[in-house]
């Protein structure tokens, strides 16, 4: 079942270095935001080139396709995702609507393959 | 609904803001207290305070020992709120009331035991006896001091014991802190506050903000007046800190995340190994860092093990966290709920078997609360994301491995290295495991034990520092080095030398212990001597020539009863090998003194021995300038050349085939107890050996007259030395028996040693070194060889001194120019080789001529030419001595 819903929003330039990671490994799939567990203590969100499940919520964008499981969306609301490269911090800052931790948009990830 | 300020410069505060926010129990998802909430002035005033505090020094200036009276008030305070504490991190943070009572019971003992070991044990300042530079002597010492303002950032699974993980060692080593709780347990940091005002800890040493960690953080960690930041936390978020530390460069200890091993050999304790591996991973919920969440069994044993472990799990009783009853509470947050299901859906997603748990827990009685049953995976691939990503919930993998050797693979097979467990029955197959875990921490037979003098932290990226015992406290503070120079005269300081003409160092030490014992027949007061040093065991080391002469014998029968033998295989020209040949028989003999009879390569190898016999290893350990801080190995020296002056010298010349080179030991300590001069030890010498070992004594003294390094005294016993040899050389080339002649060229020897020991040689010395190393030249010829043309080398840069050697070598230089006097020092020099048919060339001595540019690349770096009077570092220079040589 595939439902269009706004599971997230993309701040400038962020699809660009999307479509460039994902050019760079040279894959084509989907990009899940998902729940990480980085060590001792605090969740974040992260993205991850994945397949789809047939339970997800997709959303198409600046022709990239978006799923989250619906329990992470009911957790974390609408995801923002912006792009930083200034002084040794380069990667993606998630940030939701309903902040998972108190540590939201803190650090930076890449792409997890 | 109790209310919590913010704890800024000794005072609760309302946040600047105004706002507040709510902190919720767990376990029913009530809120259960309002607290103000910090931002970014917040931030800043903690900051200020802090600093203020560490610079007003009314803590930080402390001593150790006076703080720990105040450190011991505040543990007082902590015992009194001890109930109130207990109840309060139990409700907050979700720890089953159980656990929680020991919080302020551990937070008291680590008070006590951090400060009275910063008192008692630390080593705040230490002595440094042997600095490792040769030519800056001096007090060296360390004092180490607290850094200045911390910041702590703490997480939520133990708030209390975090807090004191961090407020304890801040304080106890004089910093000041700025602690930054989780913004879901905030409460028992804020008691805490309470309790260090209560004890008088002075106003802005400690700080407690509680607010969102992404705002806090970015004022927190970029700071310029924060100085160290301590951080127990996620992987991402501490990569974070480090990179904002790193603008200002601050000082950063972390504790990051883990996904421990906990290893069951198959000769475990059964029972116990399944208790250890259930304490591992649901203790706390399994929200705890070093969690042992990849259980790792031999293949023998992992069914009958995975029975026991789910049905052990099955009995676990999940309930309100203040329930008494209750072993597992409530998951911290909804948040935290919701991951752990999400990695319990990926594991079955990955095809892992859900063994038992997976679900949420309802608890009787209670409305709400994130209650999550103990889970076990089984059948996991390590490469799965549940056994490569933490979950820090009540989840553990179970993984099969077949050897002790993959199980080590598998532990390892981690980004991070926190934690990790080993069960077995053998505690000598365990302790081989945990040395081959690359991991921060190894329990044996047990798990999750710590304790206050036992450091805590991680491998990898688990983790940068460690946390408790010297070397948590060594994290608080900076090493300062303090050296107080032992010259008070420029001219004696070698380094300021590099930026003037003045070359020569003037001031000087002499400390030469030998004893000589010189005359007729001397060599009976061996017997006495070798008494007096208190030594019963006395190897006589030699060469095979010297035995051959029954000189060695001959010492022997002086020693009666106190020689265990005779070690006669030293070499010419002895190499590291040669040292530990010896070494090796007498440590067989359990000698307790070497007797040397020969030239230099004895007694050099015998001061090599009596090093290593008294320090341990092998020679090549040893090869370094004034390090020894005691005496070595009694030495007794009996010369049986007259040249080398090794029998009162502070040096040992070994060859490395290592290095390609002739390397030294150079410490007074090498300095040989006695020296024998007896004549009748130099009698038998072919006239070829006397003169060129005369030489080598005729180089010692004039190089260390015209050396940067010489001084009043040394030059007495050198040019009298030179006076010496100059008369007495012709006479025993002539008559090889004069024994008088003979004790004086020895007694010249000797003196000329004295001298060059202290004043070091030059150009002429690392010439000859380089030609012995690579042709094998007799070092005395050697030295003869080149010694003249180094003279006229130096003539410009030393001809004062050179003049008294003109004069010592029987030269009238009445009437004469300085430089012509000293020119006529070196064709004196000559013209006695000539008298006694010294070799005047090294094509004489079998050098190739093709051969010399390679020699005065390699002579330019011989440790001697650092001391000729004339600087040497040109190997076109050092090219034309050998040529003009050749």
């Amino acid at each position: 079942m595939e439902r269009e819903i706004s599971i997230v929003k993309l701040e400038p330039g962020v699809s660009q270095a999307i479509r460039s990671f994902l050019a760079d490994k040279g894959i084509q799939q989907p990009i899940r935001i998902d729940l990480n567990f980085s060590g001792c203590c605090d969740s974040s969100l992260c993205l991850r080139a994945d397949t789809v499940l047939e339970t997800d919520l997709t959303l198409e964008l600046d022709g990239l396709t978006f799923v989250i499981n619906p329990e992470t969306h009911q957790l974390v609301g609408e995801v923002t995702i912006s792009y930083v490269d200034e002084m040794g911090r380069k990667g993606f800052v998630l940030t939701s609507s309903k902040p998972v931790s108190e540590w939201d948009g803190f650090g930076v990830s890449d792409i997890k393959i | 609904m109790e209310q919590y300020k913010l704890f800024i410069n000794g005072k609760f505060v309302d946040a600047a803001s105004g706002k507040t926010f709510e902190s919720i129990n767990p376990g029913t998802e009530a809120p259960i207290a309002t607290v103000a909430q910090a931002g970014k002035a917040d931030a800043e005033a903690a900051i200020a305070a802090a600093r203020k505090a560490f610079d007003r020094g009314d803590w930080s200036g402390l001593t150790p020992s006076a703080r720990i009276a105040k450190i011991q008030d505040f543990a007082d305070q902590i015992a009194q709120q001890g109930l109130r504490l207990a109840a309060t991190e139990s409700m907050d943070s979700g720890q089953i009331i159980g656990l929680a009572t020991f919080g302020p019971i551990q937070g008291v003992g680590l008070l006590r035991n951090l400060s009275l070991l910063a008192a008692t044990k630390f080593p705040w300042e230490e002595e440094i006896p042997v600095s490792g530079n040769a030519f800056a002597p001096g007090r060296e010492f360390i004092r180490r001091e607290p850094i200045g303002v911390c910041v702590g950032i703490i997480p939520w699974n133990f708030p209390m014991t975090m807090a004191f993980w961090k407020i304890a060692p801040a304080l106890i080593m004089g910093n000041t802190i700025v602690l930054k709780p989780a913004s879901v347990t905030p409460l028992s940091a804020l008691i805490i506050a309470e309790a260090a005002k209560a004890a008088g800890i002075p106003d802005g040493v400690l700080n407690v903000i509680p607010g969102p960690g992404g705002e806090l953080g970015n004022i927190l960690c970029t700071h310029p007046d924060v100085d160290k930041i301590a951080f127990t936390g996620s992987t991402e978020v501490g990569r974070e800190i480090m990179r904002m530390a790193s603008a200002t460069v601050k000082k950063v200890t972390l504790e990051l995340g883990g996904k421990s091993a906990n290893i069951i050999l198959d000769d475990a304790d059964m029972d116990l190994a399944v208790e250890g591996a259930v304490f591992g991973t649901f203790f706390h919920q399994g929200q705890i860092c070093e969690s042992g969440t990849r259980v790792l069994v031999s293949s023998k044993i992992y069914d009958e093990f995975l029975g026991k472990m789910k049905k052990r799990a099955e009995a676990i009783r999940i309930g309100y966290q203040m329930d008494p009853t209750s072993h597992m509470g409530p998951l911290v947050s909804k948040q935290q709920l919701a991951t752990v299901e999400r990695y319990v859906k990926l594991g079955k997603e990955e095809g892992a078997e859900l063994i038992t748990g997976g679900k949420r827990v309802e608890v009787k009685g209670v409305k709400g609360g994130f209650y999550y049953a103990p889970t076990i995976f089984a059948n996991v691939n390590n490469k799965m994301r549940i056994a490569q990503e933490e979950i820090f919930g009540p989840v553990v993998c179970v993984i099969k491995y077949d050897s002790d050797e993959e199980a080590v693979a598998i532990a390892n097979d981690s980004i991070y290295g926190l934690g990790g467990g080993v069960f077995s029955s053998n505690t000598a197959r365990a302790e081989r495991l945990a040395r081959g875990v690359r991991t921060g921490t190894m329990w044996i037979n047990n798990y999750h034990i710590f304790a206050d003098f036992c450091p805590f932290g991680g491998y990898k990226q688990s983790g940068v520092g460690r946390e408790l015992g010297l070397a948590g406290l060594n994290e608080y503070t900076q090493v300062k080095r303090i050296h107080v120079s032992a010259l008070a005269d420029h001219k004696t300081n070698m380094s300021f030398q590099l930026l003037s003409d003045y070359k020569k160092v003037d001031g000087f030490g002499y400390n030469c212990p030998t004893a000589v014992i010189a005359g007729h027949g001397a060599l009976i007061s061996i017997y006495k001597a070798i008494a007096d040093l208190g030594c019963r065991r006395a190897l006589i080391l030699t060469d095979p020539g010297v035995r051959k002469a029954g000189l060695a014998q001959l010492v022997k029968d002086s020693l009666v009863d106190f020689c265990v033998g005779i070690y006669d295989n030293v070499p010419s020209d002895p190499d590291l090998e040669a040292v530990d040949a010896a070494t090796a028989v007498a440590r067989e003999l359990k000698a307790d003194c070497i007797v040397s009879v020969g030239g230099g390569s004895v007694i050099d190898t015998a001061k090599g021995v009596c090093v290593t016999l008294k320090n341990g290893g092998k020679a090549n350990d040893h090869l370094n300038f004034l390090v020894l801080t005691e005496p070595q190995t009694p030495h007794i020296a009996i010369p049986t050349t007259a040249g080398t002056g090794s029998e009162v010298t502070s040096i040992a010349v070994l060859t490395s085939k290592g290095a390609g080179r002739k390397l030294f030991i150079v410490d007074a300590r090498i300095m040989p107890n006695v020296a024998i001069l007896d004549p009748r030890f130099t009698m038998s010498l072919p006239k070829e050996l006397t003169a060129s070992t005369a030489m080598d004594a005729m180089t010692h003294a004039i190089e260390a007259v015209t050396s940067i390094m010489a001084n009043q005294i040394c030059d007495g016993l050198a040019l009298h030395a030179i006076r010496l040899i100059n008369e007495n050389l012709p006479l025993v080339v002539a008559d090889g028996r004069n024994e008088k002649a003979r004790l004086t060229m020895q007694i010249a020897a000797t003196m000329a040693g004295w001298a060059f020991t202290i004043a070091q040689v030059g150009l002429a010395h690392g010439m000859a070194h380089t030609i012995g190393t690579l042709h094998h030249v007799p070092h005395g010829a050697a030295c003869g060889i080149v010694l003249p043309k180094v003279m006229r080398y130096n003539v410009d840069h030393a001809a004062d001194k050179l003049v008294l050697v003109a004069q010592a070598l029987g030269v009238n230089t009445a009437g004469m120019e300085e430089r012509d006097a000293a020119l006529a020092a070196a064709d004196a020099v000559e013209a006695l080789m000539k008298k006694v048919g010294h070799p005047m060339r090294l094509r004489d001595v079998g050098v190739p001529e093709e051969n010399l540019a390679i020699c005065a690349f390699h002579a330019l770096a011989d440790t001697a030419d650092l001391f000729n009077a004339r600087p040497v570092s040109d190997p076109n220079e050092v090219l034309q001595i050998y040529t003009q040589a050749y």
